[in-house]
């Protein structure tokens, strides 16, 4: 019950931000969905890290620790890496392009309205396939507070971030944002510490332990698929490279005023993520010893809640269960809310005419969507459906966004094809990795991984296309003009 | 409900561009990079300055990939390092928890410092 309060004050402090944030700005449709260009770079950052620190950090990765073993802590390096790709190849030009989806940009690169469209449907699929994790984990840290049933959590979670959109928009949702990534910081990292200190020296010893299991290999081994280094590696570039390609993450750097403040944001989202990914280790790390039982067949992703009643009992311990609820809930509530508006966004203006009442309607019905599907999905782990999401980023916009800003051969055709392929291969392999069962050795892990060969793939086909073709004369100053310093640009 | 200033619709240029641009084909949008300066030589110079920064994209990426492939090659390549321990740790998972998050950020700040350079260079010759 303290954990349901401490949800519901969560709720109401974040919506009391949206409120504030409303009055500051009314909503114009452009500026409901990307905010003022005068958000201040340091609550930008912030805000981004608030969106991006989702459920699958939260509560997935402790989870898989203790599933797959320390190996599963790839995730958060590559997840971190993709910032590095998105500060040297993506927001600087991004944001030059003045586009700011990106079906917004291959329009303004491509001159084409089918590419736009085509865009606007992969937006659907990746984000569709982002949620339905972070539902997931929202129903069921609402069954472990409350004792509600899974399907009541979820269709709870998915009316209270409907509302908090509906009444907002972007502009609040930079500072609500911001909030969230403190509160999910403060409410992982000071209970971790506390557990910490609690578990004794025995248990802490029996944490570090090094056993000869595969669990203690710090290399990715899905399911002892075998193989470990192509598994590594393989979610490696879905991470780092969908980071690059994520619809939601792309239209914040829009809300930086020019192109060296989204660089510098991006760079300081590196900084607040490693700062927070030390924490969630923790939790897997003492989960093998004080919930073994969970890694034999339980649900590992409701480690991270479970296991404060496991180490502190009584009173201490149901408060310690609030704040991680509390925090897990805070990355579901502002990721889904970016990845609502990022939806919402494709719905409505790019798959026809945009205006504030169209758009909240899309809003509501992409949470609907989202519901729907998350209800059967209860037994799919955070972490590897959300490891889809970034592994058709990864096939998709990535090439599209890296191509279009760094190579003026590309041509509508190119990235069509290149798209095409990316989003069927991806989604197809996680699909049959979903419905099949290939045993052990290098087709389940390419299957349950496909960036090893779907980015190949994808950027080899739209190459190959567009080299078969000819761009329009005008595709140099439109590539050039992304790398231009702004005229009026700070410069010291 | 009403009185009080009218509200009036403010976009930054970029917004407006974004907004009308569905009408109108790309190419009547794009003003040449620079402009009143001879056409020509501004070409010529943003041509420089993309190739200038796709040297440098391409070097991080490079360096990216070095630091992940190579970390994780080295964690499979010398599985003793499980059983090294520091700071109470086994190196290796404090190798894949720590080490990389401070390098990442290094090759991001060396990166926007040099592409940062790089149009500095441009605007004040």
């Amino acid at each position: 019950m303290t954990g349901l309060l401490a949800i519901g004050l969560l709720v109401v402090a974040s919506m009391a931000i949206g409120v504030y944030g409303v009055r500051a700005t009314r909503s114009t449709t452009p500026d409901f969905l990307v905010a003022s260009q005068g958000v201040a770079p340091g609550w930008n950052a912030m805000a981004i890290a608030g969106e991006y620190v989702s459920a699958a950090s939260v509560l997935g990765l402790a989870g898989l620790m203790l599933k797959d073993g320390i190996g599963s802590l790839w995730y958060a390096v590559g997840f971190t890496a993709g910032y590095v790709v998105v500060a040297a190849l993506v927001a600087g030009p991004m944001r030059r392009s003045g586009a700011y989806t990106v079906p917004d940009f291959a329009d303004y690169r491509l001159g084409s309205q089918a590419i736009r469209k085509l865009c606007a449907v992969i937006v659907l699929v990746i984000m569709w396939l982002y949620l339905v994790p972070q539902f997931k984990g929202a129903g069921m840290v609402l069954h472990l507070v409350s004792g509600t049933p899974y399907w009541v959590g979820v269709v709870l979670a998915g009316a209270v971030v409907t509302v908090s959109i509906a009444a907002g928009g972007m502009r609040s949702a930079t500072y609500v944002q911001g909030f969230h990534y403190l509160v999910k910081l403060l409410f992982i990292a000071v209970p971790a510490v506390f557990l910490v200190v609690h578990a004794g020296e025995d248990a802490r010893e029996a944490a570090l332990r090094v056993d000869p299991s595969t669990w203690s290999r710090p290399l990715l081994d899905v399911e002892d698929a075998g193989h470990p280094l192509l598994a590594t590696w393989s979610v490696l570039l879905a991470t780092t490279l969908g980071a690059a390609g994520l619809p939601h993450v792309i239209m914040r750097f829009h809300t930086s005023a020019t192109a060296w403040t989204a660089r510098r944001v991006a760079v300081g989202v590196i900084v607040l993520l490693g700062l927070f990914y030390l924490f969630p280790a923790a939790y897997g790390l003492l989960g093998r010893v004080f919930t073994p039982g969970l890694g034999d067949g339980g649900d590992t992703d409701t480690v991270t809640i479970v296991l404060p009643g496991e180490i502190v009992p009584g009173t201490w311990g149901a408060l310690l269960t609030a704040l991680v609820a509390t925090g897990a809930f805070a990355a579901f509530l502002s990721t889904s809310s970016g990845l609502l508006m990022a939806l919402a966004g494709g719905l409505s203006h790019d798959l026809s005419r945009a205006s504030v009442p169209r758009l909240r309607g899309a809003v509501a019905g992409g949470a609907l969507v989202a519901v729907l599907l998350s209800l059967p999905a209860r037994a799919v782990d955070i972490n590897v459906a959300v490891g889809w999401a970034f592994a058709v980023a990864a096939s998709t916009f990535c090439p599209l966004l890296v191509l279009g800003i760094w190579w003026r051969g590309l041509t509508a055709t190119g990235a069509a094809a290149g798209l095409a392929a990316g989003v069927v291969s991806a989604t197809g392999a996680a699909l049959a990795s979903l419905l099949t069962d290939a045993g052990p050795g290098w087709l389940v892990v390419l299957l349950a991984h496909p960036a090893a060969w779907t980015v190949p793939f994808a950027f080899a086909v739209m190459v190959a296309v567009s080299l078969r073709g000819t761009p329009p004369e005008w595709a140099e100053r439109a590539v050039l003009r992304l790398h231009a310093p702004e005229p009026g640009a700070r410069c010291e | 409900m009403s009185g009080g200033p009218r509200r009036v619709r403010v976009t930054s240029p970029q917004t407006r561009i974004a907004l009308t641009r569905r009408h109108r084909p790309a190419q009547h949008l794009l003003p040449p990079p620079q402009q009143g300066a001879d056409d020509e030589q501004a070409v010529e110079a943003a041509r420089a300055l993309f190739l200038r920064q796709r040297r440098l994209a391409l070097r991080t990426l490079g360096l990216l990939g070095a630091l992940l492939l190579g970390l994780s090659g080295l964690l499979a390549a010398l599985p003793a390092l499980d059983r090294v321990t520091v700071l109470g740790f086994p190196a290796s998972w404090l190798l894949l928890m720590a080490a990389g998050y401070p390098l990442l950020l290094v090759l991001a700040v060396t990166h926007v410092r040099a592409a940062e350079r790089a149009e500095r260079g441009r605007r004040e010759p």
